[in-house]
C-alpha cells in the first residue's frame, strides 16, 4: 500500500541549509567508497525495482 | 520516523548533510554523502566523522561517543530528506568495515518496519540482490522511495 504524501512529509526532517558544506561535494571526500560502490555496481547491477503503475 | 536524532544541516542541493553527536567523548561532527555512481540517479552513501585537524573525513573511525542510535537514527533521517528532494534516486549503502557493514544490516533490520512502508530495500551478496530479508549477512544494501498517495 502506498504512503499518503501527508505521511511522508511527517517524516521528512527539518533540515537547516548551510554554506559551509559545500566544500564537501566534491571529490575527494569519500572518493574510495564511491569507487567501491561502483565495483559493486559494475559485479552485480542494480535490482529490478518492482513496477509501481 | 519519529524517534530521536541529531539536528540536520545540509548545503544547498541536500548532497551533503551534518550534524554534531554530543557525548561522553564530546562534540563529534559528523558528515554524510550522497555521490552519484556511475549508474544514473544511483547514489551513494558515505558517512563519516570530521577530523578537527586535517578537515578529512575519516569513514573508518570508531568515535564510541555512546549515542550510535541516534546517530542511526539521524543518517536514516538524512536518507529522507534526500529522497524527499529527490524521489527518483536510488540510494546504495556498503560499511567502510565488514563490522560497519553489519551495523547498517541491523539499522535496517531494527527500522524495517518503519523503512519498507516507504522504500523498497535489497540486499546485496555474492554479486546478486535480492529483496532484504532479516538475518542474512549482506555485503551491500540499495533503497529506492515508493511512489506516494497523493491526495487531491
Amino acid at each position: 500500500m502506498k504512503t499518503k504524501e501527508s505521511e511522508w512529509k511527517k517524516k521528512v526532517p527539518k533540515v537547516r541549509i548551510v554554506k559551509g558544506l559545500d566544500k564537501f561535494k566534491d571529490p575527494p571526500h569519500f572518493q574510495e567508497k564511491l569507487d567501491k560502490a561502483n565495483e559493486f555496481l559494475r559485479r552485480a547491477g542494480v535490482p529490478k525495482i518492482p513496477d509501481e503503475s | 520516523m519519529r524517534l530521536p536524532k541529531y539536528r540536520l544541516e545540509a548545503e544547498g542541493s541536500l548532497l551533503v548533510f551534518g550534524f554534531i553527536s554530543q557525548g561522553p567523548k564530546g562534540r563529534i561532527a559528523k558528515k554524510i554523502k550522497f555521490a552519484e555512481t556511475r549508474i544514473k540517479g544511483v547514489y551513494n552513501l558515505s558517512f563519516g566523522d570530521l577530523d578537527p585537524e586535517t578537515r578529512e573525513i575519516d569513514d573508518r573511525v570508531v568515535s564510541n561517543n555512546g549515542d550510535s542510535e541516534m546517530v542511526l537514527t539521524t543518517v536514516i533521517a538524512a536518507v529522507y530528506a534526500f529522497a524527499d528532494r529527490y524521489p527518483e534516486a536510488a540510494v546504495f549503502a556498503k560499511g567502510s568495515t565488514n563490522a560497519r557493514t553489519r551495523l547498517y544490516r541491523m539499522g535496517i533490520t531494527k527500522y524495517m518496519t518503519e523503512i519498507k512502508k516507504d522504500f523498497f530495500v535489497f540486499g546485496g551478496r555474492n554479486e546478486k540482490w535480492g529483496a532484504f530479508e532479516e538475518g542474512i549477512e549482506y555485503d551491500a544494501f540499495l533503497v529506492k522511495r515508493k511512489k506516494l498517495n497523493l491526495e487531491i
